[in-house]
């Protein structure tokens, strides 16, 4: 087990910059998320800790050691891939045990070992299988065994989950954590699926366009966004956005736009020295909006188009201004088609955010 | 009906193919006096056109130098073609472009055209009568190489990477995670390379004169020049045919799955 450091890290293709400046220190066990979507660089940033991608610059560590330009096999960390990668024509017990092989580890050792991992994942059945012969699943778990076998320093998960169907991906999202617990192995692990990310991550990494966007545990990430991405990219169904500006009334900051004016909350007010802001954005969480009885000083009209009825939960869609607002409501009785709504909104679970994105609120946190 | 005409039209496109050679086959097996007949059956079966071939010329020793020619080609394609598949289909280094051009290039030269320079060339490095030349010169092949890199396309990246991670090098990635995965590319290259290798005559003919170096179409060729065209010439001399055609035919029984499904699998129609 080891921590890993980036420092300043950067890596083109050509002539474009897929990763900038990417610091981050991961401590020892910690298994830290990296999400964002596609094209945004967490791949690349795996693989070049993999030793698979050359860094343009900057360094990589794993614990003490200076990693960036070792060969993969020189790095000690071990990786599971989306497509598993399992070598076809070898049985499971074989593809488990070729890493030890190759690293000329004793029989007796390898033998103990892949049994260890046998019964962590429960392949004692199938280790005789070739993986044509197994299930998404259970192919997952082979990735999985001859990845811990190796007892590597890092474990690196890219979107492992993806191939598999959403029951399977439940299941198996279960068993990493498990696993990871138990082994107690640093990890960095790659999706774009946000429950992964929210529920495996000892911490989140956010990023777009190459560059961190924010870090830190999930819940904070979700509750105190930094930026509009965040907002917009962490929470499903995603925050709503209103465009507007701030006013000052007396000694109240007001927002205004053409649909809403609403006082804000005192532990929700933004930057004391700011007066007023020409542009800025409100952003609310589906489930801080709810359906009012009547229009009020907190409620925004629109009109209704479609629920989506998730169970204990439903999605109300509302127009709002030529904008889609999502409320997550109790399911109940659905409003009639293009009727008129109103939609009370929490001004104490308000986000702000300037022009350029960023957030504008001091105190994050939800009181 | 329409079924059975159409089986009865495939049947006889299939005589056409068959009886040349089951004729062949049939004659050396035949007395002087049958021989020259259409029928493929003998009252009085022998191996005396065998025996006699055996007798007339070297053909043990030519039978022995065509399969160490044609398997020593075989292997050396699949060997350095492979690995120049695998340079060109998934490892970066400057000027890949430019050699799978010049890969594509080397195809669109007639073998005709090369023949005196490299012919020159076996001269000059003194190579005459030896089985270097016989073997240099198809040691390496274009088509094998734009074959192999196409199916070594379609092997995902992560099991390189897997691999890379496991500790492999490039070598032992190519020789035991791609050559596992590329059985039918293979068997269809090494099939297809043993059997030009193995009917090869005009380039045995030009660089080798030595009788115990000579291959066996070789010799085959140069015997049926000589000797008479009386019935039991004719009759060892198709028996001589059969010794050269049985490898390749036995080969092809053996490999044939691989074979079709490699024509299956890389698009390559018949």
């Amino acid at each position: 087990m080891a921590s890993v450091s980036f420092e300043h890290v950067r890596k083109d293709f050509g002539t474009a910059t897929v990763v900038q400046d990417f610091d981050l220190h991961v401590a020892d066990g910690e298994l830290v998320v990296l999400v964002g979507g596609s094209g945004c660089g967490k791949s690349t940033i795996l693989r070049m800790l993999a030793g698979l991608e050359s860094v343009t610059s900057g360094t990589i560590r794993v614990g003490e050691r200076e990693v960036t330009h070792l060969a993969p096999r020189e790095r000690d960390v071990a990786m599971v891939f989306q497509d598993y990668a399992l070598y076809p024509h070898l049985t499971a017990r074989e593809n488990i045990s070729l890493g030890l092989r190759l690293r000329k580890v004793p029989k007796a050792e390898i033998d103990s070992r892949v049994r260890w991992a046998a019964e962590i994942l429960e392949l004692q059945p199938f280790l005789d299988r070739k993986p044509g012969q197994m299930s998404g699943g259970q192919r997952q778990r082979i990735a999985m065994g001859r990845a811990i076998v190796r007892e590597p320093a890092v474990f690196l998960f890219d979107e492992p989950l993806s191939n598999l169907d959403a029951h399977l991906r439940g299941q198996m999202r279960h068993e990493i954590a498990r696993l990871q617990r138990r082994v107690g192995t640093t990890a960095l692990y790659v999706t774009h699926d946000q429950v992964e990310a929210m529920t495996l991550a000892d911490r989140l990494v956010v990023l777009d366009g190459g560059r961190i966007q924010q870090v830190g545990r999930p819940i904070d990430v979700y509750r105190a966004p930094a930026n509009r991405f965040v907002a917009g990219f962490i929470g499903t169904p995603p925050m709503n956005f209103l465009e507007g500006r701030l006013e000052r009334e007396g000694d109240q900051l007001v927002f205004v736009s053409d649909s809403l004016r609403i006082s804000l909350a005192t532990e929700r007010r933004p930057d004391p020295t700011v007066d007023s802001v020409e542009a800025v954005t409100l952003g609310v969480r589906p489930e801080d909006l709810a359906l009012a009885d009547a229009p009020g000083p907190a409620t925004i009209r629109g009109h209704f188009i479609l629920a989506e009825v998730l169970g204990a939960t439903t999605h109300l869609h509302v127009e709002v201004g030529g904008r889609r607002l999502i409320a997550a409501v109790p399911s109940g009785p659905s409003p009639a088609p293009a009727a008129a709504v109103s939609l009370a909104i929490d001004p104490r679970r308000l986000h702000f955010f300037a022009a350029d994105g960023s957030s504008l609120l001091l105190n994050g946190r939800n009181p | 009906m329409r079924r059975a005409a159409f089986y009865v039209v495939l049947a006889l496109a299939a005589v056409t193919f068959l009886y040349p050679f089951l004729w062949m086959a049939a004659t050396t097996f035949k007395p002087p006096a049958e021989v020259g007949g259409l029928s493929l059956l003998t009252d009085q079966p022998t191996l005396d056109n065998y025996r006699l071939m055996w007798t007339r010329a070297p053909f043990g020793r030519a039978l022995f130098n065509s399969l160490l020619v044609a398997t020593t080609i075989t292997l050396s394609v699949l060997v350095f073609g492979s690995a120049a598949a695998y340079a060109l289909a998934r490892l970066s280094f400057p000027g890949r472009r430019t050699l799978n051009v010049v890969t594509v290039a080397v195809l669109l030269i007639p073998a005709q055209l090369t023949l005196i320079p490299t012919y020159t060339l076996i001269v000059q490095l003194g190579w005459v009568d030896s089985y270097a030349a016989l073997i240099a010169p198809y040691a390496f092949n274009a088509t094998a190489i734009l074959i192999l890199r196409q199916f070594f396309l379609q092997v995902p990246r992560s099991l390189m990477d897997s691999a890379r991670l496991d500790g492999m090098g490039e070598l032992r990635i190519l020789f035991t995670v791609f050559w596992p995965l590329a059985k039918a590319p293979l068997a269809m290259v090494g099939i297809l390379t043993f059997m030009g290798a193995w009917n090869e005559v005009l380039w045995p003919l030009l660089v080798v004169r030595e009788e115990q170096l000579m291959t066996l179409p070789q010799l085959l060729t140069v015997f049926s020049l000589g000797g008479g065209a009386g019935p039991r010439q004719l009759a060892t001399k198709l028996a001589a045919a059969m010794v050269l055609v049985v490898p390749v035919v036995a080969a092809y029984t053996f490999l044939q799955r691989f074979f079709i499904e490699s024509l299956a699998s890389t698009g390559i129609k018949g």
